[in-house]
């Protein structure tokens, strides 16, 4: 029983491994060919911050699903998924400072200060990086309740991810004037998994998935 | 003096026949005899097949524009563009655009003009002696590129048809076919899309009507058969597959600059001092290029078009 758990686990995370790095090679795959269109820099950019998003999206689905379905480990994937949100994240703004603006802090600075989408990315991409930082184990256990505070910070950051995509289509938000389609799935999934920690609407969810 | 206006004239679907006949890529790098070099290359090789494309990024040919920047490729140019009637992706516009029906095509001139006219694209070419124009392009996401446009000023075809005294804007009207045109029907964006100048900017020397880029017809997705370029400006004012072009008195409402008038001024001019709030106005990313460029004033036209603006607030006026 327990081996065949572990089992489990072991190939929950080789599949984790490899889903995530399999994108970040086709990436480099499509780079070294020069297979990245004409903007090549937008290009990386979207799908670095879309992998980023995805990861934080399927890290956030962990916990509510290993509690409505009992599968612990499915829960435990919500570290590595988490690591792989922040990898992508970093690479996201490694090619907007360093690619695209080649450094020039003055200007990325410029840009951070002015942009209000690009302030909230900042912010979530600060979170997503502490949250990669204190995400050992060792400092889990020293860390005590800090730690479990510290670490809810990863629903702000899905929220502040899911408003800097919004902020970033060309458009009028307010009255759906522009390509808003997958912004406003990505706002519906994180809304959701936000619900999801309000105890009435889990209790909900279990008595409807769950009929014990 | 005949005054009689000419009213909407909206090209039916059933006036386009499908016949339209204009290069593909494949074709023009033939004819640039890039496909012929591939040939010989393939002689010597025996097994190798010509390759289907340049690789990106290549200028096509090694002319510049008035400031010594290179030209865009060919490639970039027809495979890189907004289109937002067809996609709002800029990398497939080409695909999607290509059975875009351009001939027949006419352009209705109408409003306050004392000689209202539809014209058809044969009756334009014809009277107007086309020229090449490189013009560097800036996009407001902050992309730019340099474009070797085929056209001829506006201002030539405005005089032909003699805006009266009560004329003081150009308003410009982009075709919309529901049955070629994937988002025609969209309710994300208020098409058809409509652009305007005040009249002496329309009638501005650099401003041109062009039918063609790089010596050939242009594509559907750049704006067959005839658009606007106002190099000035950010490319958004430059509005693609014109078919009416109205003088009216009033500042006419514009599509990008009615669905969010705080990011698209009406003016729109190329400005790296007035900022936006999702795209930095004080550089660019030329395409081809790596990194990026500073933005310049007016687009590098300044002292063409300043005087159009003379004790104007620029700042004010975005
Ligand atoms: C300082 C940090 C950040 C900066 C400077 C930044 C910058 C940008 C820029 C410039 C774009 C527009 C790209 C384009 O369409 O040309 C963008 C889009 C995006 N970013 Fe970020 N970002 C940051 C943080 C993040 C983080 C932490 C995430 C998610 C984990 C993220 C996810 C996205 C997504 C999903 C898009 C939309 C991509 C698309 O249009 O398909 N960003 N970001």
């Amino acid at each position: 029983m327990d081996n065949k758990k572990n089992r489990d686990k072991n190939w929950l995370n080789l599949i984790v491994l490899i889903g995530g790095f399999i994108p970040l090679l086709l990436l480099g795959w499509s780079a070294l060919q020069g297979n990245l269109g004409f903007n090549p820099v937008q290009t990386v950019m979207q799908r670095t911050g879309n992998l980023g998003m995805i990861f934080l999206i399927l890290s956030l689905s962990c916990t509510p699903i290993n509690k409505i379905f009992k599968l612990p480990a499915v829960g435990r994937l919500r570290k590595p998924l988490g690591l792989f949100a922040a990898l992508y994240a970093f690479l996201h703004f490694a090619a907007f400072a360093i690619w695209d603006y080649q450094l020039n802090l003055g200007l990325i600075w410029n840009e951070i200060r002015t942009k209000p989408f690009i302030i909230f990315g900042a912010i979530a991409l600060v979170i997503l990086l502490i949250l990669a930082a204190t995400s050992f184990k060792s400092l889990q256990r020293k860390m005590g309740k800090t730690w479990v505070w510290l670490h809810r910070l990863v629903y702000v950051a899905g929220v502040l991810v899911v408003v800097h995509y919004l902020l970033s289509i060309k458009g009028d938000l307010f009255n759906l004037q522009g390509d808003f389609a997958l912004p406003i799935i990505a706002m519906v999934i994180v809304s959701l998994l936000l619900m999801v920690r309000i105890p009435a609407f889990y209790q909900f969810l279990r008595h409807w998935f769950v009929k014990e | 003096m005949d005054r009689k206006q000419i009213r909407s004239v909206p090209i039916r679907p059933e006036e386009i026949t499908p016949k339209h006949i204009y290069q593909s890529r494949r074709q023009f790098l033939k004819n640039m005899g890039f496909v012929g070099m591939g040939a010989l290359l393939a002689s010597c090789a025996p097994g190798l097949t010509p390759p289907d494309e340049l690789p990106t990024g290549l200028p096509t040919d090694f002319r510049t524009d008035n400031m010594n920047n290179l030209l865009t490729s060919y490639d970039a140019i027809t495979g890189y563009c907004n289109f937002y009637e067809f996609t709002t992706d800029k990398e497939t516009v080409d695909e999607k655009a290509q059975d875009f029906v351009t001939s027949p095509w006419s352009v209705a001139v109408t409003g306050l003009v004392e000689n209202p006219r539809i014209f058809t694209m044969e009756e334009i070419l014809e009277a107007y002696e086309q020229e090449e124009r490189i013009y560097r392009m800036r996009c407001v996401e902050g992309w730019s590129m340099v474009i070797p446009w085929m056209g001829f000023p506006l201002q030539k075809l405005l005089e032909d048809v003699r805006p009266t005294s009560e004329a003081k804007f150009v308003l410009f009207e982009s075709a919309l076919v529901p049955g070629q045109m994937d988002n025609a029907n969209s309710d994300l964006f208020p098409f058809p899309y409509l652009e305007g100048l005040r009249l002496d900017e329309a009638m501005h020397d650099l401003t041109i009507l062009a039918t063609g880029l790089y010596n050939e017809p242009l594509p559907p997705q750049n704006g067959a058969p005839i658009r606007l370029v106002v190099p000035w400006k950010y490319g958004f004012k430059s509005i693609k597959s014109i078919v009416r072009i109205s003088l009216v008195p009033d500042q006419p409402p514009t599509l990008w600059n009615t669905i969010a008038p705080n990011e698209y001024g009406f003016y729109a001019n190329v400005n790296p001092d007035v900022d936006h709030p999702r795209w930095s106005q004080a550089t660019e990313r030329r395409i081809g290029d790596a990194g990026r460029i500073p933005t310049l004033f007016m687009n590098g036209y300044a002292e063409e078009v300043m005087p159009l603006y003379e004790g104007m607030d620029l700042e004010e006026n975005f």
